[in-house]
């Protein structure tokens, strides 16, 4: 294992229509550890997530996996690097006419030419990882959100990626599912030695399991390094963050007019 | 002034792009080389288009035979021609009802639900997360649904064709007591294989191309939201309902309007 970092972004620009999101965003994922990307809801962290997979196309800058730019490949090649990637949808994104062993099974099915005996025993490790083999012949429709969002950790880690991105996987838990979800994504990620990007707003979770954070706020990184040097980060903006103070330099105001103006202007303008 | 002027300018670039962005979809999807159970998915997806319109098909082709062939006989019959009836049903059909009735069916029933499912994945991720384990959706997902399309709407349209011509005879012959042998006598030496039969299907795949084609792109290309996804399956319908009557009128033209 060589240490040169396994995804490097380096002056990310993007914007959607009229709105600039990203302006200048650096970050490097070692290889092996858990780096969490973290903000304020808005702050355009799945979008990150989506440029880190090539799902989208930046304006500027460029996203390195293993030191090839994702953004420069054919569709084929790109669709290659992808079987080394494994994502976490926040909706959990199974495959709604199939079954949940046959969701697990899915990438093993169309990547690899494996036996059907083989397929079943892979697929029924996976799912034994995230408690829910005996779960396999119910449909999607039939899961509780937690069991959605295990069941598609179970077909993430299907091919053994090198690199899993997890998009918010703990928001909507309740708190038995979310210590579940919390224990699984470290255990998995010792066990295999798996790279992985958090993205997530969802602080202590978050902070109990990853190496290193990202603070990204306004298109840019905010501030960066260790959750214990995070924590203890004198930066009011950074304070505001991690500690959930409801106002502070992160306005509790959507920009607006002046509030005494726009009461008594109430009727006339409109 | 300026600014309606550059409304316009706005309008015509963005139907440019989106024409663009269609035109690259389609020829990415349906040339996509087909994955190892592409025959299998094409197999299901054809019961969902082809199959299951056939009911609503056959029944429509039925009841137009059984009006032609009433309308028709009680105005032949005052020119004494009602010998001719089995030609006109059969043409009208061959030549026009059956490709454009079949096609404006065809949107309504399958097309807009290719849509609303297309749509739906998009807006569960479903879309997503397939690229991101490394699978081309429009070669698992879009291409089995256009080459259905394409295969399932010539094959509606025979069946529309031979279910209409018998309600015709129906009508014509067992209820208003016309005589058989002219109602299929006429029909057969007056239409022609190629000429008739020939340039109703080729009607019928051109219109199989763009309702499909409508039908995908506008799910693949919604707004992943409740409100998106009912917009897009209305444009699928209407989108596709004008460009078939409005293909309609050129392709008649140029197939037996003396244009060629």
């Amino acid at each position: 294992m060589s240490d040169t970092p396994f995804v490097v972004v380096e002056g990310l620009h993007f914007s959607r229509g009229e709105t600039e999101i990203f302006r200048g965003v650096d970050l490097q994922v070692p290889r092996g550890k858990m780096t969490a990307i973290m903000g304020p809801s808005g702050s355009g962290k799945t979008t990150l997530l989506k440029l880190i997979g090539g799902q989208l196309q930046p304006d500027a800058g460029r996203v390195l996996i293993e030191g090839e730019n994702i953004h420069a490949q054919s569709r084929k090649a790109l669709f290659a690097m992808r079987r080394r990637m494994g994502m976490l949808f926040q909706s959990g994104a199974l495959f709604s006419d199939l079954s949940v062993f046959e969701n697990v099974a899915f990438p093993l099915r169309v990547h690899t030419d494996l036996p059907e005996a083989m397929v079943r025993d892979l697929v029924l490790m996976k799912l034994e990882a995230v408690g829910l083999r005996g779960a396999r012949d119910l449909m999607p429709a039939e899961l509780s959100g937690g069991m959605t969002r295990r069941v598609a950790l179970a077909r993430a880690i299907a091919l053994d990626p090198q690199l899993i991105l997890y998009d918010e996987p703990f928001v909507g838990q309740d708190p038995i599912s979310m210590g579940v979800l919390v224990q699984l994504i470290k255990r998995l990620n010792e066990a295999l030695g798996l790279t992985s990007v958090v993205v997530s707003h969802d602080i202590k979770e978050t902070l109990s399991i990853v190496d290193y954070v990202y603070l990204i706020s306004d298109g840019q990184v905010m501030a960066h390094g260790t959750p214990k040097s995070l924590d203890v980060n004198q930066d009011p903006r950074v304070r505001q963050f991690v500690h959930g103070e409801p106002d502070g330099p992160v306005p509790f105001h959507y920009p607006a007019k002046d509030y005494f103006s726009d009461i008594l202007d109430a009727g006339v303008s409109s | 002034m300026i600014d309606s002027i550059r409304r316009l300018g706005r309008f015509g670039c963005n139907a440019l792009e989106s024409f663009g962005r269609a035109g690259g979809f389609l020829f990415l999807s349906a040339f996509a080389v087909p994955s190892r159970e592409g025959f299998g998915l094409w197999l299901r997806q054809m019961h969902f288009v082809g199959v299951l319109s056939l009911a609503i098909v056959l029944v429509s082709g039925l009841f137009i035979g059984m009006v032609l062939a009433l309308q028709g006989y009680t105005i032949l019959v005052d020119f004494g021609a009602e010998q001719a009836l089995g030609q006109m049903v059969a043409l009208s059909l061959l030549r026009e009802l059956a490709p454009v009735v079949a096609a404006l069916l065809f949107a309504g029933r399958a097309g807009s639900a290719l849509t609303a499912e297309i749509g739906l994945m998009k807006a569960t991720e479903q879309l997503s997360s397939m690229e991101m384990i490394g699978v081309d959706p429009l070669r698992r997902v879009v291409a089995p649904r256009l080459w259905a399309g394409f295969v399932a709407l010539p094959l509606l349209t025979v069946g529309f064709s031979v279910v209409g011509i018998w309600g015709g005879y129906l009508v014509g012959v067992e209820w208003l007591g016309g005589f058989e042998g002219s109602y299929w006598g006429n029909m057969q030496s007056s239409v022609e294989f190629l000429d008739d039969v020939g340039n109703g299907m080729i009607k019928s795949m051109v219109f199989a191309v763009v309702v499909t084609w409508i039908a995908v792109f506008q799910g693949y290309d919604l707004i992943p939201t409740s409100e998106g996804i009912s917009r897009a399956t209305t444009r699928t319908v209407v989108y596709s309902s004008l460009a078939v009557l409005g293909l309609d009128f050129v392709l008649t033209a140029i197939m037996f309007g003396g244009l060629s």
